[in-house]
């Protein structure tokens, strides 16, 4: 009989067991009787002979090396009974463990599927990134030139795709943009994508003369065109430009990284589409066009990361200015949606917060051990009386504790699942992201709930098994633990809040509530500066004259709603500040009421002379009058200092900025500003009509400034949001925890307080007497949570929104909270203990 | 444990006598004690407490088979047979013991190992 054999027939087993050892009983009664004893005799010379029988059949069991197995399954089929024995106990502790164990599952699944699992495209595991590098340089993108020289010439990569977002674009006349991004013409292929209708890009696109076509999602087809199929080989505008639609991209196709665009474009069209761009063509073009490629068979990363590097150093040679000093290429896995890169700083925040929050979990199971422990210790002493071994009872607790972990486990997933499915929905996550749980989720929810039920299972254990009856050691570690880690998520809710409360309601050095930004988007529509002056010098004037119209001024970078945030830098005594640079017309201060504090305004037509903000000329020149001095290179001089502003980054207070007047190079990228007298909403049908009107080329963009600000102000919110509720979270773990806990050390004490009312003592004395053992952890926690917090706003500051990470209302806050908690927790079980009948305690045995 | 053995036999080696008898051919327990207390002149007692895990162990680890069968009296009793793999067993632990028994006699036996 094999292992498992054995495991299978232990009934069958034991029946021949028992009989071969009765054979060998009566066997040996039979040969006494026949060497003359009586058959009593016989029989009770033979059972002294033989000892135990249970004994020796023990030994036998052994040998078949399936015990353990089988002892284990007796011990879960005992744990189960007693959990199911006490269910208030039982329930309690598997919802607190549920809830601890589902917030890092969701926390992992969401890690998980962000950059574990695979995007769902052919042959995930040989798409890889490709990045340049150099020990001062990153950059996500890669210039056309090279791309195409990698493509060429690479030996380990069967294929190389490249893709570059476009900017918003205006399908024929709608008001509302489409994004798009060009591709390379394998870019379906490679990925292994499938067209819902027509077809998707193929090499024939390679051809320069090819005509202009798109493929549209599955999203916009459905949108726009209510999946009607026969817009296959229609045309339609995008910016102006005819295309023809040759292709809807099925539902299920992934794009690779984060790009989730309304179209994709020939990325070989782009100079048709954006007139004027020299994104193919020029190696300095700096836009970002990203770089993929496939690995030719049997090619690992780091093969194809050294062809790159080779490559790259004959590049240097056609290109010596634009390779840098010691590039390298970076070859990564492609088919994630997030590199591990990208959720570096945000990654141990995140499993920190997580974590505190299963350890306060993990401390509540703990005190609830221990106090039904107390309840048990008769149980424990008859097994020990009846000749159980020491291991053989822990084994049995522990695989109790194992049972709630795993319950606790098995809880969490459809927790977590729940909260992951309405976060994928809420936030329009593509269609491939599933909140199903993989087996690396189930894996990771299996450990937690192990680790949890181990970790602070193991002491409570320990000392029932030892029987030892002093556990205020153990009650102060759980204190502690509680304390601690609540105070960090509650300091830390309280941060963000704050710094919520203080976008919304804090100056942000400008006045944006009645103020409209109009993008005329020129430049995506190949006008040069002469024809953009023009066009701005037009629509300013019109608008000037419009009924409602305050002020009317153009910038480069509206604030608020501008596309990309800009950062330019200097040194100022070996210390880089950066500043947001922007080019603005003369009336931009007055129009967005940022007020002059030294100087003048720009003149109309003026260059060379910039504006500083007050925060950027004390840093350039904290002593001297920064008014006639000259701006680094000597050409500029400073003729005005503003206020400062946190126009471009509501969450950088320590902002500087600089502003240039317009030059040619930015006219074609200029926004117009307006402030109306009334709110701008009413006012922009006409401000939209006076666009239009004088290029009917162009589609104007329209967005109030208040709008940008909503937008800013909402990320900020969910953050803190979330924060909170895993503060909310912790806060009720820890009052169930705590609650439990002064109460069970209240109930073991009971008749000692009795004794000592008896005698006529002070019910305060008493009370503060129990609490006392409780003052210092509760102390020890505080401090912890305070230090860990204050390290860990280091890492928040840029999210914080202009509060100190050391915020002093926050911490007093939060503290303030955490001790109404405690002594909440405390004075329930202080009241029953005042209302004790003392007399019958001490009657009662 | 009411009869002590005369002596304690040193670990393994009521397996290799378990293998020597049951070499003799299909054998019940009882049968097995009988053999070993006869053949050592009741000099070797075989516990029942050791006997039967010993007999076990070795029909788990696959050197012993076992059938039940009728005995001469009519029970039914668990017949113990050698498997192939028992025979080899049976041949290495004859050896090594047989060269443990030399060597253990070789420096007893020798002069210079006596005490002076």
């Amino acid at each position: 009989m094999n292992w498992f054999q054995r495991l299978s027939k232990t009934g069958r087993m034991e029946k021949e067991l028992d009989a071969e050892l009765r054979f060998h009983f009566e066997t040996q009664v039979v040969d006494k009787i026949q060497a003359g004893l009586t058959e009593a005799e016989a029989r009770r010379a033979t059972r002294l002979e033989f000892g135990g029988l249970e004994q020796i059949k023990e030994d036998c069991r052994e040998s078949r090396g399936t015990l353990w197995l089988v002892s284990i399954v007796q011990d879960l089929r005992f744990g189960a009974r007693i959990l199911a024995k006490s269910p208030g106990f039982s329930l309690t502790a598997i919802v607190v463990l549920a809830l601890g164990i589902g917030v890092s599952t969701l926390a992992f699944s969401l890690y998980n599927i962000a950059t574990l699992q695979f995007i769902p495209v052919r042959d995930p595991a040989t798409v890889v990134r490709i990045q340049r590098r150099s020990p001062e340089n990153i950059t996500p993108s890669v210039p056309y030139a090279s791309i195409a020289y990698y493509r060429d010439n690479a030996k380990s990569l069967s294929a190389v795709m490249a893709t570059m977002s476009a900017a918003p674009m205006v399908l024929n006349q709608d008001e509302q943009r489409v994004s798009g991004t060009f591709v390379s013409s394998n870019y379906f292929g490679e990925l292994g994508g499938s067209a819902a209708a027509g077809r998707l890009f193929d090499a024939a696109l390679d051809d320069a003369n090819s005509a202009p076509v798109c493929i549209l999602s599955f999203r916009l087809w459905q949108r726009k065109f209510n999946g009607d199929a026969s817009i296959v080989g229609k045309a339609v505008r995008l910016g102006g430009k005819p295309a023809t639609v040759i292709g809807v991209a099925s539902e299920a196709f992934a794009t690779l990284g984060t790009d989730d665009p309304d179209l994709w474009l020939p990325l070989l069209q782009h100079s048709y589409f954006v007139e004027g761009s020299k994104s193919l063509t020029d190696p300095k073009f700096d836009g970002t066009i990203l770089m993929w490629g496939r690995l030719a068979p049997g090619v690992s990363t780091s093969m194809a990361k050294q062809e790159m590097l080779s490559l790259t150093n004959q590049l240097r040679r056609l290109y010596p200015t634009e390779i840098w000093d010691r590039e390298y290429i970076a070859v990564t896995p492609g088919a994630h949606f997030l590199s591990l890169e990208d959720g570096r700083p945000v990654l141990p925040l995140v499993g920190l917060l997580v974590l505190l929050i299963l350890a306060i979990a993990c401390a509540n199971l703990g005190g609830l051990l221990m106090a039904r422990g107390a309840g048990r210790q008769r149980e424990i002493q008859l097994r020990f009386d009846l000749g159980a071994r020491n291991l053989r009872i822990f084994r049995q607790l522990l695989t109790e504790n194992l049972l709630l972990g795993l319950l606790g486990s098995i809880g969490a997933i459809p927790l977590s699942y729940c909260v992951l499915r309405l976060a994928l929905v809420y936030s329009n996550a593509p269609s491939w992201m599933s909140a199903m749980p993989d087996w690396r989720v189930l894996l990771f929810t299996a450990a937690m709930g192990f680790v949890a039920a181990l970790v602070f299972g193991l002491l409570p254990t320990l000392q029932l098994v030892r029987r030892k009856q002093n556990r205020s050691l153990w009650h102060q570690l759980v204190v502690c633990t509680q304390v601690g880690a609540s105070s960090v998520l509650l300091i830390l809710a309280g941060l963000l809040v704050r710094a919520t409360l203080h976008t919304l309601y804090s100056d942000p050095g400008f006045d944006y509530e009645q103020v409209l930004s109009i993008d005329p988007g020129m430049s995506e529509h190949g006008f040069v500066p002469s024809s953009a002056k023009a066009y701005l010098d037009q629509l300013q004037n019109r608008l000037q004259s419009a009924p409602g119209v305050i002020s009317v001024s153009m910038a480069r970078n509206p604030p608020l709603v501008n596309r990309d945030v800009m950062i330019t830098g200097i040194s100022v005594g070996g210390r880089r500040i950066m500043i947001y640079p922007n080019w603005v017309g003369p009336q931009f201060f007055q129009t967005m009421h940022i007020p002059l504090l030294r100087g003048r305004y720009f003149r109309a037509g003026e260059n060379n002379a910039v504006i500083l903000s007050e925060s950027l000329a004390r840093k350039r020149w904290p002593t001297e009058d920064p008014i006639g001095k000259q701006w680094k290179n000597g050409k500029d001089l400073v003729v005005g200092i503003v206020g400062n502003t946190r126009a471009m980054e509501l969450n950088n207070s320590d902002a500087t900025e600089i502003y240039y007047p317009p030059n040619d190079d930015v006219l074609p990228d200029m926004s117009v500003l307006v402030r109306t007298a009334g709110d701008p909403n009413t006012l922009s049908p006409t401000i939209k009509s006076i666009a239009t009107g004088i290029d009917p080329g162009l589609f104007p963009t329209l967005i109030p400034l208040t709008a940008g600000f909503r937008k800013n102000v909402s990320q900020v919110e969910q953050i803190a949001t979330i924060v909170s509720l895993l503060g909310s979270i912790a806060i009720f773990l820890a009052v169930v925890g705590l609650l439990g806990l002064v109460s069970y050390s209240m109930s073991q004490r009971t008749k000692e307080i009795a004794i000592r009312l008896a005698l006529g003592a002070n019910r305060i004395e008493i009370i503060t007497a129990v609490l006392r053992q409780f003052a210092w952890p509760v102390l020890i926690g505080l401090v912890a949570g305070v230090a860990i917090t204050a390290g860990l706003s280091q890492i928040l500051r840029r999210a914080l929104y202009g509060i100190s990470g050391l915020d002093p209302l926050s911490y007093m806050g939060a503290m303030a909270i955490l001790i109404a908690i405690l002594v909440l927790a405390a004075s329930l079980p202080i009241r029953r203990a005042f209302q004790l009948d003392v007399a019958r305690i001490l009657h009662s045995d | 444990m009411t009869t002590p053995s005369k002596f304690d036999l040193p670990q393994g080696t009521l397996d290799l006598l378990i293998l020597r008898v049951v070499a003799l051919g299909p054998v019940h327990g009882y049968a097995i004690a009988q053999h070993i207390q006869m053949i050592s002149k009741e000099a070797l007692q075989i516990q029942q407490g050791s006997l039967y895990p010993a007999l076990h162990r070795l029909e788990n680890k696959g050197f012993l088979a076992a059938e039940w069968g009728p005995t001469e009296t009519g029970r039914e009793a668990k017949f113990y047979r050698l498997t192939a793999k028992g025979r080899t067993q049976l041949k290495t632990e004859t050896e090594s013991w047989e060269r443990l028994t030399d060597v253990v006699a070789m420096i007893l036996q020798h002069p210079l190992g006596e005490p002076s």
